[in-house]
């Protein structure tokens, strides 16, 4: 009888619930705690080689993975939808590998993974909302040394991210970046919110819910406790401004969500659809009530 | 099995562990813990955080009552944990007066603000003052009991540097983590 058949017979638990041994757990377990202690400072943690390539949210199903509990409904996105593959490869993942429910309505969720996007449906208390981050460090396109980004984090010396957001208003009067647009957590640290699009920076103050990011193979995880002060970068006479293409979802009409660009035909014809698929849905489900 | 400080460990320590992170984002609120098999001395939260977080890279300082055959024997045989002095310690568990003056303990450093000790109080006869605490986690200002309260005000004061707290009694469990702010509102003399 070979290794595979045995196991099938014997059912045979092959996994720790959700994937990750106990031994990594309590490691990633202590790293959480104290990233949620010290909101927006980045803790190093040892990593894993997960089942799946780096920059497809290694350290996001890490998180999640520590944090898992059986009776948890556990929601994955990308970009916003659902249905993408890196959602769908994810959620069934932590099927497979904990057994727990899953959901694509953001109200039903215990557990959100999230690659690049804030739901558009408010969150609540202890709804944990996990980020997949590529690169952890907002000061590192400005400064390579990890030595050096960490002093300039204890000396809470952020000159330079103001320098780099002045130079942008000095080249294209206003500030360029659109997205992982860099917010100060609690007063004190300078943190990268992953690349969400600067539109939903503003989620991120004061939510309710427990916000967690995971980078992996920057090895990496921070917090953002409920109820936190979350400002987004800016000067007195430019202040910060969340943005959003200015059109109506073609599928549902809201006007208030973000919106992706979609080219609908060979002669290069647009259309803006809602990015958060769940929302979409309860909002086309909405105008079809108020239509009867 | 039945040794074993949880029964189905994986599925057990998550559920503590989900304890744990809703108790340190939302600092003050009082958060339920299951019962474990433990040495009888310890209370049921203050084992639970122990057993979810500690193994062998921990160093965890017992305070007088604590440092029993009974606990050192069950803390190493589950989690490899080191027992160490209060300079090094990770994990700290005592009652609040045994573990005064709280300055020996380490606080991490400007680089690494993490790497500083995690405190455990256990009972709760302490002399207790009325304060009400803000800063993240707390939505609208809350009043608790806090023994000392210029302690926890000194040591927000390190911010980002500091000791994180959790209070523990039998199935309960608190946390006041370095962020936290204290108000007192009035002393009892």
């Amino acid at each position: 009888m070979n290794e595979m058949s045995k196991n099938e017979n014997l059912d045979i638990q092959i996994y720790n619930f959700a994937y990750l041994d106990e031994n990594t757990k309590r490691m990633i377990r202590r790293a959480l705690l104290k990233a949620l202690c010290i909101p927006g400072y980045q803790v190093p943690f040892s990593s894993r080689e997960m089942p799946m390539p780096y920059g497809w949210g290694t350290g996001g199903i890490q998180v999640t993975s520590a944090c898992l509990i059986p009776k948890d409904v556990l929601k994955v996105i990308d970009q916003g939808a659902d249905d993408t593959t890196n959602a769908v490869s994810i959620r069934k993942f932590f099927q497979k590998t904990a057994n727990v429910a899953v959901t694509e309505k953001t109200s039903d969720a215990s557990i959100i993974q999230t690659r690049h996007r804030i739901p558009e449906t408010k969150l609540k208390e202890k709804q944990i909302l996990v980020y997949q981050v590529p690169i952890p460090e907002p000061l590192r396109f400005l400064e390579p040394r990890e030595v050096e980004t960490r002093k300039m984090h204890a000396l809470s010396e952020y000159g330079l991210m103001y320098v780099k957001l002045y130079e942008d208003i000095a080249k294209h009067g206003h500030i360029e970046t659109a997205y992982a647009y860099p917010v100060k957590t609690n007063g004190n640290y300078v943190t990268d919110p992953s690349p969400i699009p600067k539109f939903d920076n503003p989620k991120m103050n004061n939510s309710p819910a427990i916000q967690l990011f995971g980078a992996g193979r920057e090895q990496r995880i921070y917090a953002i406790p409920p109820y936190t002060n979350v400002k987004s970068l800016d000067f007195e006479d430019y202040p910060f401004e969340a943005m959003k293409a200015n059109f109506k979802c073609s599928i549902c009409g809201s006007s208030d969500s973000y919106l992706d660009e979609i080219i609908v035909s060979d002669d290069g014809k647009r259309s803006y659809i809602c990015s958060d698929t769940d929302y979409c849905k309860e909002q086309t489900k909405l105008n079809s009530k108020k239509e009867d | 099995m039945e040794n074993y400080p949880f029964s189905e460990n994986s599925i057990n320590s998550s559920i503590a562990f989900r304890s744990l992170v809703n108790a340190t984002s939302y600092p003050g609120r009082t958060f339920q813990i299951n019962k474990l098999n433990k040495p009888s001395v310890l209370s049921n939260a203050a084992a639970t955080i122990l057993i979810t977080l500690c193994d062998n890279e921990s160093n965890v300082y017992l305070s007088k009552e604590y440092n029993t055959e009974e606990v050192r024997n069950w803390l190493i045989f589950n989690t490899g944990a080191i027992i160490s002095n209060k300079k090094n310690a990770d994990f700290v568990i005592g009652t609040w007066k045994s573990l005064l003056p709280l300055n020996e303990f380490k606080i991490g450093v400007p680089e690494y603000p993490e790497r500083s000790a995690t405190l455990i109080i256990e009972e709760t006869k302490y002399k207790k003052v009325k304060c009400n605490i803000d800063g993240p986690g707390i939505k609208n200002k809350l009043n608790i009991d806090l023994p000392n309260p210029e302690l926890f005000i000194e040591n927000n004061n390190l911010y980002p540097l500091g000791l994180d707290f959790y209070f523990t009694n039998d199935l309960e469990i608190l946390s006041i983590p370095r962020s936290t702010k204290i108000n007192i509102i009035k002393s009892e003399h």
